[in-house]
């Protein structure tokens, strides 16, 4: 059983010594949205906004998405869940932040659900771990969930052979209304323009049909190959239900499979993509 | 005139209208209902609260061709994509959708130039308008009471729909709704206690009640124009935005677009497609300069161009109060919360 109460106090009170003691301007965590089932990402600044500070099973949301926000330099402390420590790393290691500017407050959690549906989310949607792989003060006690492999959901579709999934995707991919809410939701998205909003060249149609559709999600998977901390916010975030997660899962099981090495786990690391290794896979090159 | 037909049978009468013209109607999906052209009149489910899309796209479509050309041919070779002339049956919208629709008529149907495609496609839709379910629960992000909407308005509608237990009511509110009416063989006279119920069921629509403040246009825009050039308070209310395109698109009186060339090796066509305030490149300009690179400009822009420039330009407020954008957000941003706090007079320099 997880005491929700019990992490919005803990967050309160780090959030207010931090503010207090100047130690970091901002706090990134979460606040009332318009109904219990609703929180909003929320930027405490000041003392006074600490009491506006939220935490329930609803809080989805993953806060590294806002740390390329602010000027490098800026002294943030910011709330994680696991897959969210696992993107602050995966930024750490692409330099994107650096460790020192940060203060991790880590939320071992599971049972989080999707407001939507309903349904806990767990390993569906987002990668199966329960603890911050990285954290300066943890909110919670170690909690253990049911352990699940984040590569369990793809079992339906790993069945299909090439033509089905083609298929597959063309289908799902149909549905696509070009809102970009996935690309903007995910915190490993911070190109600056997006290679789709670019006009020259153009990349793809603009229009939400077939060859569009398939250029923007397809660039896109795979600019997240080896990337990807499977937080799962693609998937929610999107207005008309696409199950993106799903290539995700898959290009970052391949990627493990290929350089035994997942994404955002130690700041150790480098990207697999960047980092160049003479035992690496040839599978890659097949 | 009022006709009913039982709910259970009613793709006897949505055959009819394919047989007819085109029917949009509600079609249930995975994730949820939305409008779309009916192949199958079994298709047609009005077990719905509202559509995740807005009815918009029945005259004004995410993308509309308009000319077909090939570039090595001369421009007077090019191909107009004509319309087609089909009647269509706009079926099954909500009270505040039907308004949508009158809000969109300023900009495409009024204001100085006419847009043929939307007018024409006004001009041949019959809109039956769909009363909400007055013993279902109202969603927590719906405020079209705060416009002065009701669950059960006909108003707009050419024909007004209402459920009675297992049966569809249906009252002719236009000339063009009653013509059609006395057509449609598939209905069956009502009984003076329909009658009775569907009178009953507009005034207790009143009642129905979604979130509301009251809200004065000419306070609001006013209110929205001495806050716009405080930086401080529309970063604090843009802070969650990921400025994604969501509530715009879902939006059903957001109307923005873009006219581009799609072209694919020789083959090419001009066409119209939905953009969105939200977007970086919406207001990138061809020298390279752009006057909206921060979120906050941008949000500041969605918001007071829905509660003050639409107000100055056009005396109304360009909002129903669906709660599309609100139920869509990925980050739950509430633009009911923020018109809220801005009826509230001089309501800002408490910040």
């Amino acid at each position: 059983m997880i005491r929700f109460k019990q992490i919005e106090e803990r967050l309160k009170k780090e959030a207010k010594i931090l503010l207090e003691s100047g130690e970091v301007t901002v706090v990134l965590a979460y606040g009332k949205g318009y109904d219990e089932k609703h929180p909003m990402p929320y930027a405490a600044k000041k003392i006074a906004d600490v009491e506006d500070l939220v935490f329930n099973e609803y809080c989805n949301h993953n806060m590294a998405r806002y740390l390329v926000r602010y000027p490098q330099g800026t002294k943030i402390a910011i709330a994680v869940k696991a897959a969210d420590s696992r993107a602050v790393v995966q930024l750490i290691q692409e330099e994107k932040v650096k460790r020192d500017d940060l203060v991790l407050l880590g939320i071992p959690i599971h049972g989080m659900k999707d407001p939507r549906t309903g349904e806990v989310i767990d390993g569906k949607t987002t990668c199966g771990m329960y603890t911050p792989v990285l954290y300066d003060v943890l909110l919670n006690d170690d909690v253990h969930g049911h352990k699940i492999s984040p590569y369990d959901v793809l079992a339906k579709y790993e069945a299909m052979d090439k033509d089905e999934r083609w298929e597959f995707w063309k289908k799902e991919l149909d549905k696509c209304i070009r809102c970009y809410a996935c690309r903007k939701a995910c915190p490993m998205c911070y190109c600056d323009p997006c290679f789709i909003d670019q006009s020259k060249p153009k990349w793809a149609d603009k229009a939400p049909q077939s060859p569009g559709n398939m250029m923007y999600h397809l660039t896109r998977f795979h600019h997240l190959a080896g990337r990807c901390v499977d937080c799962g916010e693609c998937s929610r975030a999107c207005p008309v239900n696409i199950p993106l997660y799903l290539f995700h899962k898959k290009v970052a099981k391949e990627c493990e499979e290929m350089f035994h090495q997942k994404a955002g786990m130690s700041i150790e690391d480098k990207p697999v993509l960047i980092d160049f290794r003479v035992e690496d896979s040839d599978k890659i090159l097949e | 005139m009022l006709k009913k037909i039982v709910i259970d049978e009613i793709s006897q009468l949505t055959a009819v209208l394919m047989e007819m013209g085109t029917l949009i109607a509600p079609v249930k999906e995975i994730s949820g209902h939305n409008f779309m052209e009916i192949a199958d009149p079994g298709q047609v489910d009005l077990d719905f609260y509202n559509t995740i899309m807005s009815p918009k796209s029945a005259f004004f479509p995410q993308k509309e061709d308009f000319v077909r050309y090939k570039t090595a041919e001369k421009l007077s070779a090019a191909e107009t994509v004509l319309l087609d002339t089909k009647p269509v049956f706009l079926f099954g919208v909500r009270p505040c959708d039907v308004k949508s629709f009158q809000i969109m008529d300023i900009h495409f149907n009024h204001a100085g130039i006419i847009d043929p495609y939307w007018h024409h496609r006004r001009e041949s839709t019959t809109i039956f308008g769909y009363a909400f379910d007055l013993d279902k629960p109202v969603d927590p992000a719906d405020f079209y009471n705060t416009l002065g909407i009701s669950a059960s308005d006909p108003e707009g509608s050419d024909i007004f729909m209402v459920k009675k237990e297992k049966e569809l009511l249906l009252k002719s509110i236009t000339h063009k709704g009653e013509k059609l009416l006395a057509q449609l063989s598939a209905l069956t006279s009502a009984t003076s206690g329909d009658e009775q119920y569907y009178e009953e069921y507009l005034q207790r629509g009143k009642d129905y009640k979604t979130r509301f403040t009251s809200v004065d246009p000419e306070a609001i825009a006013l209110e929205l124009e001495d806050v716009f050039e405080n930086t401080d308070f529309w970063k604090e209310i843009s802070s969650a935005c990921l400025s994604c395109g969501v509530c715009t698109f879902v939006c059903p009186t957001c109307y923005c677009f873009d006219i581009c060339d799609d072209t694919l090796f020789s083959k090419g066509t001009r066409r119209r497609v939905w953009d969105a305030c939200m977007f970086t490149d919406f207001t990138l300009e061809a020298s390279g300069h752009n006057p909206r690179t921060q979120v906050y400009q941008r949000l500041r822009q969605k918001f007071c161009h829905k509660y003050s420039f639409h107000i100055r330009k056009y005396g109304v407020i360009s909002c129903v109060g669906c709660g599309r954008c609100t139920r869509s957000c990925p980050v739950n941003i509430d633009i009911f919360a923020f018109v809220n706090i801005a009826t509230r007079a001089k309501w800002y320099q408490r910040l």
